[in-house]
């Protein structure tokens, strides 16, 4: 009996069979391997079931994408493989753009900038250290390196996409001044950190003595090459509707992904840290808030926006507006990571000195690394996928969809039956670099969902 | 019963037992929640009560500066030095004076009838009456806004009362730079939750609020502001979404209640434990790749719904790539009606959603699975138990008292899962009274009726029907499991 | 350097829980006190209401001639080691120590020569360069000491600071604390369950049972006179033996009878009792187990027992004896008293007997549970 019961337990205890196995008689032993051979074989043979019927699907996707809605039928056939795969669906997915001229002008200009800052601010790093500057000077100069540099730039890029000064001027100094300002910000937090970001990132100078200040220096070459980039990305290019809808939905996503974690963070911390009256009060509230389903008030919020004219034509900035505005009530996942961290750490660094914000920025920031991210990774990916509220805040206005609407419209439209192909070569080109950034960040989503579930 | 008797039973009659402690206990604990309630009214009164007395005092007892705040807020403040402190309160009350002035009073008066001045037409020219939606929208703002008044007035009063005392006492006040610096740290929690607090109340609050209002009125397509005016109606469209009859929705509400709590169970249990059986299979010793089966399972998790919902959608439509497969090699004559036939559709939904839901499961159920102490099983195999006892004893306890609040987050998630419903089958087939569809839930329907039907009173009878059927279950469990309430717990 | 005073300081959770009642205490400049008693008595609560970390719901705090009820834990200058050391994980052990350091803008050069100084002292300047996870409990037990010593605090304050370390670490680090003691004089408070570690380390130490104060007084004191039942039983290891007793009157000595014999008391004792007008009934009385001495021979005066258990420790046997009314007590017998055949003859049910010298004895009386002689 017991050479039946036993295999089956390691089904659930792993390492345990082994000791018991010791103990077993020989004979007993091979018809206990024979059985956890049976077990272990019918357990893959489910697993392998279940992957192809996990994949099929993405599979067929794929496949089907490379029909040509010109060459074949753009819509439901028969049969599944292609006659003959042709990439039309995907040319037609940038039709009436510049796209691929306009990235390879932005990226060369990129590289340069990089390569260009990354040599002077070694330089000027260098000299810092040698001046043995304090790091407030260095911040400052620094900062004040890459305004300089940064409106040169801005100038420069303009120039390459032919436009005239004045144009590239609201734009070049709206960028000068945030980026300057987040690479002030960026290098006093990181000065005097060991930190592996920077360290991965691209230009990175090897480690010496001197390592604060060339930290910095290379952070702001990154910088003034992100800085570029932007400036890229307002140059106006000329854009398919695909692409646009794409842009509308990545702008979308970054600019949740930065302003819901900062909302997020803040209340986590401060109802998991902080004590103060009303506390209690705000967990229940929003407790009771979320019973109400979230589309019952889209026909207010639609009308807030539509007076805030954040509508149709501005349904960009309205739907990170919608998507951040109520961020502040998804604090239960962090607060829960929060709660785990040692509460005598805050004391200490209290006692140390530290004022609340301090200790928020100095302490409880960087150990909360893994949070940080899954919150960012949730943030962005969530705006890929939202219909309802794209929908209705676009309102028929095709320049202010995000690809969720736009793909949706292709298929359930009376045409459907020749943009079935299409859709599946836009959903392809949405899949892959979002699957890619999940599986990259894989780790870090396993341990947000497993924290919130078990910590309720 | 005493103790040792109850641990005497056995498995059947401890639940009767259990069972009917629970009944026998109800009407204690209802009387008890009565009870409380009662108690927090009468504290409720007892605080408004001694609030108002502490006004009279307080007056009685404040110096001119106190005086001078009831009428001039911030003005105390001011007068002790308190400029910062000051400057705010009388900014706060010269925008309310304004507000309330140019823009609050007059929707304010009208809030009781929503408007009585129809447009109409002169000629070719439209002239513009009452707008319903801009009075009750702006009528809810108001009231919110005296109701900030008021505690903010409050709040002037108390803090002239305790400078007062401070500085009778000989200690000094906070100066204005004090007060700015107290925000980076004794009042961080301010500067943290200024923002948030501010858009959860003007997109969640506010909304939520005039909804719960429009539920009261006939808004709806034949009542659409600026055109058409609306007002209130009582309960009327409760009934209409209650009470069975020609006119009414009585009977789609129930199916659809029915079918969404259906769907719920099934989307919420199906997933749990075929998700933990897959995290058992995979995590077994002996089993290799187990990244590779984690990683194909999460690609659903990964891609965008709309993108995978949408394209499986399609590949089980009349047309689609299963019923022309399955025609092709003759196992079929006629399409399967995935999407036509109710019944149908509502278990390829249940189906496709187990493709979508596992690996949530599978990733949770891993995690905990690998936080279970190993002595457990150690010592239950010493005891002689048996692979299915130790599942039974250990790890399904274990499991589900571990995931328990989560189990309501996902059941009350479940009830409100727009995205799979909408974009597999949009609620299709439809054929019940009040435009909905079989594969309808709630939340679908409530969808349908706010950007299809814009039967705006019947969206906000239902929204808040989804509501109070989340909340009495809510409720319930949280009675019932203990690991839901304790938060400090895990501090 | 300061003095600290405690005046009423209550401490009150929740608006019912009271964790501290009425705490009055004076600690001196420069002065080790030591916070002790078993877990729940409110001495970290205490500890917390002077770092800060608690506010204070009655009564005031004074450190030096500042009271500082409303003061931020970062300004009232005082430096804290936690139980579970609380270093930033993120951060070197160097910029651990140098955290408050640079918080308060000091210059580099004396950060640095600060950080230096400390580590020297502790012996861990080699590992500066780590993070606090590449060490060991001992290791990060130092840094914890250190992050506070180079704030060169007015008071520095420990909780528990050595609970986390096993039993050998524990009497080493012990051993430093007084040693390190002796380089910083600085006024210390120190928050332990351990009565060992109480009397070893504190000038003073504070006895604390279920918010209340016990007794506060030297560590001879406390051991030598306790106050109450309580203290008597805390104070000492193995715990004192208590025996119900009846204390007669003799003209003006007093006298205990307990299990058939008689114990006269010194007139020390007899003088404190007449102070009290102690009226002859009920009492209970106290000794220890060192101080008793085995008899073999049923000697005159001598309790008679039945060993249950021998503890046999080394240097001392710990003999678990039941009386003949199955009241349990514990003798402490050198080893080197007995002969070889005596000890062999100390099994399970054997008869033996003890006395004590009346000098050592301790009187409580059983409905307050007070000391008679204090």
């Amino acid at each position: 009996m017991a050479d039946k019961k036993i295999p089956e337990v390691d089904i659930i205890v792993d390492e345990k069979a082994g000791v018991i196995k010791e103990v077993e008689q020989p004979k007993k032993l091979r018809s206990k391997k024979g059985h956890e051979r049976r077990v272990n074989g019918t357990i893959y043979t489910v697993l392998t079931i279940m992957s192809i019927v996990w994949l099929v699907p993405f599979v067929f996707l794929v496949l089907q994408s490379f029909r040509s809605y010109k060459l074949e039928k753009g819509g439901m056939v028969d049969y599944l493989i292609p006659k003959t795969f042709s990439l039309d669906n995907y040319a037609f997915l940038f039709e009436g753009s510049n796209f691929f001229s306009w990235c390879g002008k932005a990226m060369l200009l990129a590289a340069a900038v990089a390569l260009a800052a990354t040599l002077l601010t070694h330089f000027l790093g260098r000299s810092l250290d040698r001046a043995d500057a304090s790091r407030g000077k260095t911040t400052l100069t620094l900062g004040a390196a890459m305004a300089v540099c940064y409106a040169a730039l801005a100038i420069a890029a303009g120039a390459v996409h032919g436009q005239a000064l004045g144009q590239r001027l609201v734009p070049a100094l709206l960028g000068l001044v945030l980026f300057t300002a987040a690479g002030v910000i960026f290098a006093r937090i990181y000065l005097k950190q060991d930190d592996k970001l920077l360290r991965s990132l691209p230009g990175y100078v090897a480690e010496d003595k001197h390592e604060g200040a060339k930290k910095v220096a290379t952070l702001a070459a990154e910088l003034w090459a992100l800085a570029l980039l932007c400036q890229c990305i307002v140059a106006p290019m000329q854009a398919s509707q695909y692409i646009r809808w794409y842009g509308n939905t990545l702008t979308i996503a970054l600019f949740t992904a930065v302003i819901q974690t900062v909302i997020v963070l803040s209340v986590s911390y401060a109802l998991s840290r902080l004590r103060f009256r009303g506390r209690k009060l705000i967990m229940n509230t929003v407790l009771v808030l979320g019973l109400f389903p979230g589309f019952l008030t889209m026909i207010t919020l639609y009308f807030l926006l539509k007076q805030m004219g954040l509508t149709q034509a501005g349904a960009v900035p309205g739907l990170i507006l919608i998507y951040c505005a109520s961020s502040g009530m998804g604090y239960y996942i962090s607060k829960g990571f929060f709660d785990t961290i040692p509460k005598s750490l805050d004391e200490s660094a209290r006692i140390d000195g530290a004022t609340r914000f301090q200790v928020f920025l100095k302490i409880i920031m960087p150990l909360a690394k893994p949070i940080v991210i899954y919150t960012v990774l949730m943030a962005f990916m969530a705006p890929w996928g939202d219909y309802v509220f794209a929908s209705y805040v676009a309102f028929g206005h095709q320049e202010g969809y995000n690809v969720a609407v736009g793909l949706y419209n292709w298929v359930n439209t009376n045409d459907f039956q020749n943009y079935f192909t299409r859709f599946c070569a836009g959903g392809v080109l949405v899949a892959v670099p979002i699957t890619a950034l999940f599986m990259a960040l894989q780790k870090y989503y396993v341990e947000g969902v497993t924290g919130g579930a078990v910590k309720g | 019963m005493v103790d040792l008797d109850y641990l005497k039973l056995s498995k059947p009659q401890k639940m009767l037992h259990d069972l009917g402690q629970f009944f026998a206990r109800l009407p204690g604990r209802i009387g008890g929640g009565l009870k409380g309630l009662a108690l927090a009214v009468g504290r409720c009164l007892k605080g408004l009560g001694l609030s108002i007395a502490d006004l009279f005092t307080t007056f009685k007892n404040g110096d001119w500066k106190t005086r001078l705040s009831y009428l001039v807020m911030g003005s105390g403040s001011m007068a002790r030095g308190q400029w910062g402190r000051g400057l705010l309160f009388f900014l706060f009350q010269t925008v309310f004076n304004l507000y309330m002035v140019n823009f609050g009073i007059g929707y304010l008066s009208k809030l009781n009838t929503l408007g009585v001045v129809e447009t109409y037409k002169e000629g070719r020219k439209t002239v513009y009456g009452d707008n319903s939606f801009l009075i009750l929208l702006y009528g809810v703002l108001t009231l919110f806004f005296v109701a900030a008044f008021i505690y903010t007035w409050r709040v002037n009063i108390k803090q002239n009362k305790i400078s007062q005392q401070l500085l009778a006492s000989g200690h000094k006040l906070k100066s204005t730079k004090d007060d700015l610096a107290s925000l980076a740290d004794s009042q961080f929690h301010k500067t943290l939750l200024a923002l948030p607090t501010l858009g959860v109340f003007v997109f969640t609050i506010l909304p939520i609020f005039f909804m719960i209002l429009v539920a009261f009125t006939n808004f709806d397509y034949n009542h659409q502001p600026p055109a058409k005016l609306f007002t209130w109606v009582g309960l009327e469209n409760f009934r209409t979404l209650l009470s069975s009859g020609t006119a009414s929705y009585g009977d789609t509400f129930r199916q659809v209640l029915f079918w969404t709590l259906v769907w719920a169970f099934f989307a919420t249990f199906l997933n749990y434990f075929l998700g933990m059986l897959v995290a058992i299979m995979i995590n077994k010793k002996g089993i290799r790749l187990k990244k590779v089966w984690r990683t194909i399972l999460v690609m659903t998790i990964a891609i965008p719904q709309f993108v995978s919902l949408l394209y499986v959608s399609k590949m089980f439509a009349a047309d689609g790539l299963i019923n022309t497969y399955l025609m092709k090699w003759h196992w079929i004559s006629q399409p399967i009606p995935f999407w036509t036939d109710p019944g149908w559709a509502r278990f390829t939904i249940i189906l496709i959603n187990i493709w979508i839901g596992i690996p949530y499961l599978m990733l949770i159920a891993t995690g905990i699975l690998m936080n279970i102490p190993a002595d457990l099983y150690e010592s239950a195999r010493i005891d002689g138990a048996n692979a299915m006892q130790m599942y039974g004893k250990i790890t399904l306890p274990y499991m589900l008292f571990v995931t328990g609040p989560y189990l309501l987050t996902s059941f009350t998630g479940n009830i409100n899962n727009f995205n799979v419903i909408f974009l597999l089958s949009q609620g299709k087939p439809m054929g019940l009274a009040g435009n909905a569809g079989y594969t309808d839930l709630l939340i679908t329907w409530l969808y349908r009726m706010t950007v299809t039907d814009t039967n705006y009173k019947i969206a906000a009878v239902i929204g808040i029907m989804v509501f109070v059927v989340l909340a009495v279950i809510n409720l319930v469990v949280y009675n019932l499991i203990p690991s839901v309430k304790n938060e400090e717990d895990f501090q | 350097m300061a003095s600290l005073k405690l005046e009423h300081v209550k401490k009150v959770y929740d608006k019912n829980v009271v964790a501290v009642h009425d705490f009055n205490l004076e600690i001196k400049d420069k002065e080790f006190i030591v916070f002790v008693g078993p877990s729940g008595c409110g001495k970290s609560t205490t500890l917390r209401m002077i770092a800060g970390l608690e506010d204070i719901s009655e009564g005031t705090l004074t450190i030096g001639n500042r009271v500082v009820n409303d003061v931020e834990p970062k300004d009232r200058d005082i430096a804290m080691v936690f139980q579970n050391y609380a270093l930033y994980p993120h951060i070197t052990v160097y910029e651990n120590m140098a955290f408050s350091l640079r918080l308060r803008k000091m210059d580099n050069e004396e950060v640095h020569r600060r950080v230096c100084e400390a580590a020297e002292i502790l012996g861990i300047t080699q590992y500066l360069a780590r993070k606090p996870k590449a060490l060991s409990g001992g290791q990060r037990q130092r840094v914890a000491i250190g992050r506070a010593i180079v704030r060169e605090p007015q008071v520095f304050l420990m909780d528990e600071p050595l609970s986390n370390l096993d039993a050998k670490l524990r009497n080493q680090m012990r051993a430093e604390i007084i040693l390190l003691r002796k380089r910083i004089d600085t006024t210390f408070i120190y928050v332990t369950h351990d009565q060992t570690e109480a009397m070893t380390l504190g000038d003073r130490i504070v006895i604390m049972k279920d918010g209340y104060i016990q007794q506060v007084g030297t560590p001879q004191e406390v051991f030598e006179t306790p106050k109450n039942l309580f203290v008597a039983g805390f104070i000492g290891s193995p715990q004192m033996n208590f025996l119900k007793a009846k204390l007669v009157k003799n003209s003006d000595r007093y006298a205990a009878e307990l299990y058939g014999i008689r114990v006269e008391l010194d007139e020390k004792r007899s003088a404190k009792l007449r102070a009290k007008n102690a009226q002859p009934g009920q009492v209970i009385l106290g000794v220890r187990p060192e101080h008793a001495q085995l008899r073999f021979d049923g000697a005159a005066n001598a309790i008679e027992g039945t060993l249950r258990v021998n503890e046999m420790m080394g240097s001392e046997l710990h003999l678990h004896v039941d009386l003949n009314d199955d009241t349990r007590v514990i003798l402490r017998i050198p080893t080197l008293d007995l002969t070889e055949e005596q000890r062999a003859g100390l099994t399970y049910g054997s008869k033996l007997w003890f006395t004590f010298p009346e000098k050592v004895t301790h009187l409580f009386d059983p409905e307050t549970e007070e000391s008679l002689l204090f």
